[in-house]
């Protein structure tokens, strides 16, 4: 297979190692950049704003961080906001990206690439229930345990990536 | 939100005052057309950063007190430093002091250009946000997003990350960054200082509103440059005085409207902020920020809080400038840090924040042991000065309907890029009339 310049796949960490649970995206992209996949491009980042120039260019990006969205800890979400799936529901990124910088977040970073033309077709959000953001404090049991689990979920992402480049 | 009063007034509400630094309130009554009182309400619960910090070692406050703030962590970390240095008598060497303002140029930049660009520009375009303002001004935007990425670059390369530094220590550095790691960001910082200089052709166009300020403005000075991280005390009323005697002449108050302290100086308001360090140490700038500057339309001295918009990107092409020069002038093999030893005292250090002049004060004991600290960050002590702005604001242009009356008085505060998270969160603007 030959791949494009620049379309390698990207896996973006996102989130403080120093906040407890919301190390796990670096935590991840560790882990996955431990695996050594060829062709992969990894990077661990705490502000999201970096997703704008890291992921320009890229096919298939999936950003690892932690969410809090009601479900039990350590339960990991999937979801596709990458230029194929359309934009998000105002709702999602409006209090944060007409906020202050301080709470510039994920959302906006999706809603301000789409509209720089920055967006890749396909973003995946490998999301992690958090428990903690306690600072200094290490990831929780339950989200410790779902490490694993979050880097398969990647492997599939990228598997099925490199199967479609493929095809 | 509108809606009338009982006694025939107008309430006009919006739930969270947007693209400002952290969260809070304002209360504007308005009866018959006279503004009667304007408040700017921050409810938040204080942080107690001051009481964390007794018990602590003497090495710790710089990576405590960088917690503060995401946007301006190299502000804390240097008042912090410098106060608990001149209580050990400890002297940093000039290479440790340049590395300190080329680190300090990367908050700068880095800051400058999220204000000017993402929470400032939207106002004077007509946009809710960047996102919005994406959609017509993508150039501008990708030139903003460069010039953040160019200060988060620098401060990833000195402080060890771009996000709350880890290699300031008391005494300097952990690990000096190298000539040729500093290399590598020339081209970047050069090209950034060019789209700098259009970024203040780019917003002189806009449109200003005319307000004059009266306040007495402070900053510090420095005898050798413009000052960023460290100099002594000056206000436009002529007062000068060093650091150490700030808490002779700065008093803070508490007003039961809010839960961040207020200040003033020799029983007077005051303002901090680029505003204050232009009118004041303008001659200090470059011949080629100068020469931008009137170009601009700017003279010497600025006294419409709505320009300031203009001032910090003369600052942020300085930032520039000082970066470049700095990294031109660096030679490897300096020593990262000098020893520190502790010992009993009071020490006051004080920098300037994006936003102003930061003080730091802390006592120790024998043993290096923090037995006392205050920190006065510039937007508490702009608190007085933002209400005083409000109220005119809001009289000036009390014949606009609420919806443009309201965004008025946002913009008003905005010009102040207040760090509302320096003290505190949650920011609700209300209107009443009646």
């Amino acid at each position: 297979m030959t791949r494009a310049a620049g379309a390698e796949p990207l896996v973006v960490g996102l989130g403080s190692p120093d906040r407890g649970d919301d190390g796990v995206g670096p935590t991840v992209a560790g882990a996955i950049a431990g695996l050594g996949l060829a062709g992969v491009r990894v990077s661990a980042h705490e502000d999201p704003t970096d997703l704008i120039h890291l992921w320009e260019g890229v096919d298939v990006a999936v950003v690892v961080d932690a969410v809090m969205s009601g479900h039990a800890p350590g339960e990991i979400v999937l979801c596709e906001v990458g230029r194929g799936e359309g934009p998000l529901p105002e709702s999602c990124w409006a209090k944060t990206g007409r906020g202050g910088t301080h709470a510039f977040g994920l959302a906006a970073a999706v809603e301000l690439s789409r509209a720089l033309g920055h967006l890749p077709p396909r973003v995946v959000l490998v999301g992690i229930e958090a428990a903690s953001f306690d600072h200094g404090a290490p990831l929780s049991p339950a989200v410790e345990a779902a490490v694993g689990p979050a880097v398969a979920q990647v492997r599939a992402v990228l598997t099925d990536a490199s199967a479609g480049l493929d095809a | 939100m509108t809606h009338k009063l009982s006694d025939g007034g107008q309430v006009l509400h919006v739930g969270m005052l947007a693209r400002v630094e952290g969260e809070g309130g304002m209360h504007i009554e308005i009866h018959n057309n006279v503004v009667q009182s304007v408040k700017l309400n921050i409810f938040e619960p204080p942080r107690f950063y001051e009481a964390f910090l007794r018990g602590r070692k003497y090495t710790e406050p710089p990576d405590i007190t960088a917690r503060i703030c995401g946007i301006c962590p190299v502000a804390y970390q240097t008042a912090s430093v410098e106060a608990i240095e001149q209580i050990c008598g400890a002297e940093t060497t000039p290479e440790i002091q340049a590395m300190r303002r080329l680190l300090y140029c990367g908050e700068w930049i880095e800051s400058h250009s999220l204000h000017i660009f993402m929470l400032h520009a939207p106002d004077f375009l007509g946009f809710d946000s960047v996102i919005e303002m994406a959609a017509d001004y993508g150039d501008v935007v990708e030139m903003a997003l460069r010039l953040k990425k160019a200060g988060n670059d620098l401060m990833t390369l000195v402080g060890g990350r771009a996000i709350h530094p880890v290699n300031v220590k008391v005494g300097g550095f952990y690990r000096m960054p190298t000539k040729l790691e500093m290399l590598a960001l020339r081209p970047a910082i050069a090209s950034g200082l060019e789209e700098a200089f259009a970024t203040i052709k780019l917003v002189s166009t806009f449109d200003f509103p005319e307000m004059e300020q009266a306040y007495e403005y402070v900053a510090l000075r420095h005898p050798d440059y413009y000052a960023i991280e460290r100099g002594t005390v000056v206000s436009t009323s002529g007062t000068a005085f060093p650091v150490r005697e700030f808490p002779d002449h700065v008093k803070e108050f508490h007003v039961a409207h809010s839960n961040a302290l207020h200040a003033q100086l020799d029983g007077a308001m005051y303002m901090v902020g680029p505003l204050a360090r232009y009118t004041l140490n303008f001659a200090q700038l470059s011949e080629r920020c100068k020469a931008a500057a009137k170009e601009a339309g700017l003279g010497e001295t600025c006294r419409n809080p709505f320009k300031s918009i203009i001032v910090r990107a003369v600052e942020l092409a300085y930032a520039f400038e000082e970066a470049l020069r700095i990294i031109d002038e660096w030679k490897d093999g300096a020593a990262p840090s000098v020893t520190v030893t502790p010992r009993a005292g009071e020490g006051c250090g004080a920098s300037e924040a994006p936003r102003g002049t930061i003080f730091h004060r802390y006592v120790l004991d024998a043993e290096g042991v923090i037995q006392d600290a205050q920190i006065v960050p510039p937007t508490s002590q702009n608190q007085p000065a933002i209400e005083a702005d409000l109220r005119e604001a809001a009289q000036s242009w009390v014949d606009m309907d609420d919806h443009d009356l309201t965004h008025r008085c946002e913009h008003a505060i905005r010009n102040y890029d207040p760090c509302i998270s320096c003290a505190t969160h949650f920011l609700d603007l209300r209107v009443d009339r009646s």
